[in-house]
């Protein structure tokens, strides 16, 4: 024994003899505070020496009016909460965690797992904390020898009939039951009869089932019917006979089927295409943003070396708060289907070669000098990131064409004004609107997440939803006014019933599909909604209710950095067309003679045209800016390497424009970003909303008519838009599946 | 000595002279400029007894009486440049090794018609076939295709 463990020995000896701390004085009397007023007197004020306590994941709460704020004490902390909010609310903002299993802050309460249970003082039985108000004054105790046997108790029903396949479950090492099993459950078992097992169900191709695993949280159920909005799961049965299922044989047809795998607390609901395909501690996780729609929700792409394994959502209260559709979760097979791995050039033969990258740049940059500087055309596509899309516009400048635009962003449109082709009020936002109006736009197919918003706040609030255009699906109560312009007008004029709505709503909202861009008569049917803002008194300076949802993920910042095309038949002119990942852009009207280069990622309609491909990385290999539909710029983050010789996109224009004698004078990212913030500043705010800063009255006056054609579905298959979402073999499934025919 | 002189005489008459320097270039005397190993063997071979030939021309040889008890038997290898010891046939291994004092040709008659197999020396070194190469190794022919993505094929229209 070393000399300084002596040491301290035997100053911890004498310390905890001393007769200077009344509390280590053995005394034979049972009650030592009679003997000594002032132990007592230290006894009954523990708060004195009691640590600091965090509140459990940074839980903050907001106190609108600081008398309505009730106090309780948690293990003898006292808190401050706002009257209503439940004991379990407390206790995590007196920083302690409760475990749970049916309590899910984002959903309704169901208080039936039992597993929070807590002592209340003057309680005569322990109490489930999830669905018990707090009340004034309350002392809580989460962590008495009666909470703790509550909890070991319900622990050990749960586990009952629970299966112990662990080591073949794929919620393994991020399982609920798991963890607080190991937390707060006994260390043996007395159960010695059979388990209990129930029938999988059968919920699609994206939800694997196995019920037997189910421990009953209903948190499922509560999800489909609060959040997806459809009423597709429900319990059946009662006592050992309970299950979730859907009653008849059916498949669940939400677009935000998904979650249900994150909200599962065991591995009763998984992933079905991540099933045994690896084990969660195996995985990188790489903090990024989605791009298959306008939305940009935040997604964590979960990495094994160069795969994408799964896609998980993260957590942005203002876009996507804590979910994601489908088609962000489940289409990352497609990244690894039809890759385009090599620079090829179309031969004479017209069959493509894989050549090296010198020789393909060499072969691009002489056709673009043969041509005349106008004739040279540059079409991004909506997977495009900001960077890239600058670089192909200074490029193509610097050539002397200015021919360059985004795919769905039609000709002629206003870039002008941000607040033109923006959502406004913000994603969030539209949680406070309490009237609707969605022109040409379905936004359950268009944006699942702000369809989930309006789905919110209809559910919240009981907002009026008004919807001008084909007949569509709703997973909440809307009005179907009409199908084309001529609806419109007649609510411009005030001739329509939904009018008096707009005018008595208090924030009104009108969300203007992005498919209406790609109409001839636009500006009359911008003009017109501007009408209809005016009138319903849409625009505040408080409340900016007026919408544009955008379709793709490039639209945005495309529109900010101004790649508005010059001309208006371009595409039918062109000798040379620089398609940067433009697969939806249609080249009918191309001349047969035209000079066609592909840079992308993947081989989709893009590349049947292609003279020269040149291979580029998907937005899960590189390092991007994307604007979302709100105008809140976001970065993505590499988290695997790209595919055999592809390089980035914006390296790919740099490097070509070196060959082609033009060259930009950026060689880094960074460089690239202070170009950009030259154009459109607020791209480099990151993470940040950037509202518009002029409003639409702005905008000149339009004399153009209105045409008589409705208005069209922008989205026809919600599964398949991009070449991502085309190539992956889940997002067929489903769209052969789930999608209406 | 007088032997050995002898013989060279009968052949050289026998053959001519320029066959018997193509004698002793295929018996290996001229490797035995270079290889101390098989002119020790050449050496010892003088006055002993072939007790047989296997079916690879190695040569394996006895010699009782005036030599060291456990070094009276021996083989001179039928290839003089590259010889090793794995030349050597299972069947010979034993009476080689005084394991047996059954000679090979007489263990060869023991051997099982339907699985006996045909002795292979080990190739070991002996060019990329014979080196073995990690499963990670772009030479392992079961080589894993750790390609995680499906490249897309140009169609042949």
């Amino acid at each position: 024994m070393g000399l300084g463990l002596l040491a301290s020995r035997a100053l911890r000896s004498t310390r905890a003899f001393s007769p200077l701390n009344p509390r280590n004085v053995r005394t034979i009397v049972s009650t030592p505070e009679l003997q000594k007023p002032e132990a007592a007197a230290a006894v009954a004020q523990p708060e004195a020496d009691l640590p600091k306590r965090t509140p459990v994941a940074g839980a903050r709460v907001h106190l609108p009016n600081p008398e309505d704020a009730i106090e309780v004490f948690v293990d003898g902390y006292p808190v401050k909460i706002p009257k209503g909010m439940t004991v379990l609310q407390a206790c995590e903002l007196a920083g302690v965690d409760i475990p749970r299993f049916c309590y899910h802050n984002r959903l309704s309460i169901a208080g039936n797992c039992r597993m929070c249970l807590v002592e209340v003082e003057k309680s005569p039985k322990p109490v489930a904390s999830c669905a018990m108000p707090a009340l004034p004054g309350m002392k809580i105790k989460t962590d008495t020898p009666l909470a703790k046997k509550a909890r070991e108790g319900v622990m050990e029903f749960l586990l009952m009939n629970h299966p112990l396949d662990c080591p073949i479950c794929d919620q393994g090492g991020e399982c609920d039951l798991q963890d607080q099993s190991m937390a707060f459950g006994s260390d043996r078992g007395r159960f010695t009869e059979m388990k209990r097992s129930v029938v999988d169900k059968n919920l699609g191709p994206l939800v694997k089932t196995v019920m037997t695993r189910c421990i009953q949280c209903t948190r499922c159920v509560r999800f489909a019917t609060e959040v997806a909005g459809v009423q597709d799961l429900g319990m059946l049965g009662r006592g050992s006979g309970e299950e979730i299922g859907t009653y008849v044989e059916k498949l669940m047809t939400s677009e935000l089927s998904g979650n249900v795998i994150d909200i599962c607390p065991v591995g009763a609901l998984t992933s079905k295409p991540f099933a045994f395909k690896a084990r969660n501690w195996e995985l990188k996780g790489t903090e990024t943003i989605d791009v298959t729609d306008a939305v940009g929700s935040n997604i964590r792409i979960d990495s094994r070396g160069p795969e994408v394994m799964r896609i998980l959502p993260r957590l942005n209260e203002d876009i996507n708060e804590e979910w994601i559709s489908d088609k962000t979760r489940f289409c990352y097979d497609g990244l690894k289907r039809q890759r385009l791995n090599d620079p090829m050039i179309r031969g004479a033969d017209g069959r493509f070669k894989a050549v090296s990258w010198r020789d393909a740049l060499a072969v691009v940059a002489e056709a673009m000098h043969q041509v005349k500087p106008e004739e040279i055309v540059g079409v991004a596509g909506k997977l495009s990131d900001a960077e890239s899309m600058m670089s192909l516009k200074d490029f193509l400048n610097r050539m002397g064409s200015n021919n360059v635009w985004c795919e769905g962003n039609g000709v002629h449109t206003n870039a002008d004004l941000r607040s033109s082709y923006l959502l406004n009020s913000s994603i969030s936002g539209l949680e406070n609107a309490d009237v609707f109006l969605l022109v040409g736009t379905q936004p359950r197919v268009e944006a699942a997440m702000v369809n989930a918003r309006i789905q919110k706040a209809v559910r919240a609030t009981h907002a009026k939803v008004g919807y001008v255009g084909p007949a569509s699906e709703f997973n909440y109560d809307h009005q179907h006014l009409g199908t084309g312009p001529e609806t419109l007008k007649e609510i411009a004029e005030g001739r329509h019933p939904f009018c008096s709505a707009l005018k008595n709503a208090k924030n009104p909202a009108i969300i203007v599909g992005a498919g209406i861009f790609e109409r001839n008569d636009k500006d009359a049917v911008f003009s017109v909604v501007e009408a209809i803002a005016k009138q319903g008194n849409v625009i505040r300076p408080d409340w900016n209710g007026f919408n544009v949802l955008l379709l793709n993920a490039a639209q945005a910042a495309s529109l900010d950095l101004g790649l508005v095309p010059e001309s208006d038949n371009s595409i039918e002119s062109a000798k040379v067309v620089y398609l940067m990942g433009a697969d939806d852009v249609n080249l009918e009207t191309l001349p047969n003679d035209a000079f066609v280069v592909y840079q992308g990622h993947h081989g989709d309609r893009g590349v049947y045209r292609a003279n020269v491909i040149l291979p580029a990385a998907a937005f899960s290999e590189k390092e991007g800016t994307y604007e979302n539909t709100e105008g809140c710029a976001q970065q993505t983050l590499p988290a695997v390497p790209t595919v055999g010789d592809a390089r980035d996109d914006w390296k790919i224009i740099r490097a070509l424009s070196e060959v082609a004698g033009a060259r930009l004078p950026y060689d880094t990212l960074g460089a690239i970003r202070s170009r950009m913030r030259i154009v459109a500043p607020n791209l480099l705010h990151m993470d940040e909303r950037e509202p518009a800063t002029f409003s639409a009255s702005l905008k000149p006056e339009c004399n153009e008519k209105m045409s008589t054609s409705p208005f069209g579905t922008a989205v026809e298959n919600f599964y398949m838009t991009d070449a991502i979402t085309r190539a992956s073999k889940i997002m067929a499934q489903c769209s052969a599946l789930l999608s209406k025919q | 000595m007088a032997a050995v002189v002898k013989g060279v005489l009968k052949s050289v008459r026998e053959r001519g002279v320029l066959g018997f320097f193509r004698e002793l270039r295929d018996e290996g005397y001229l490797n035995c400029l270079a290889d101390g190993n098989l002119l020790q063997t050449k050496i010892h071979n003088i006055g002993a007894t072939v007790v047989g030939v296997d079916k690879f021309g190695n040569k394996y040889y006895e010699k009782l009486g005036d030599t060291q008890y456990g070094r009276h038997r021996w083989v001179e290898y039928a290839s003089k440049g590259r010889y090793n010891a794995s030349q050597v046939p299972a069947e010979w291994h034993g009476w080689l090794h005084f394991i047996t004092d059954r000679t090979g040709d007489e263990l060869r008659l023991l051997r099982p018609n339907k699985y006996g197999l045909d002795h292979k020396e080990n190739f070991s070194g002996e060019g990329d076939e014979y080196i073995y190469h990690s499963k990670g190794h772009s030479l392992n022919p079961g080589q894993r295709d750790w390609t995680r993505y499906q490249p897309w094929q140009p169609t042949k229209t």
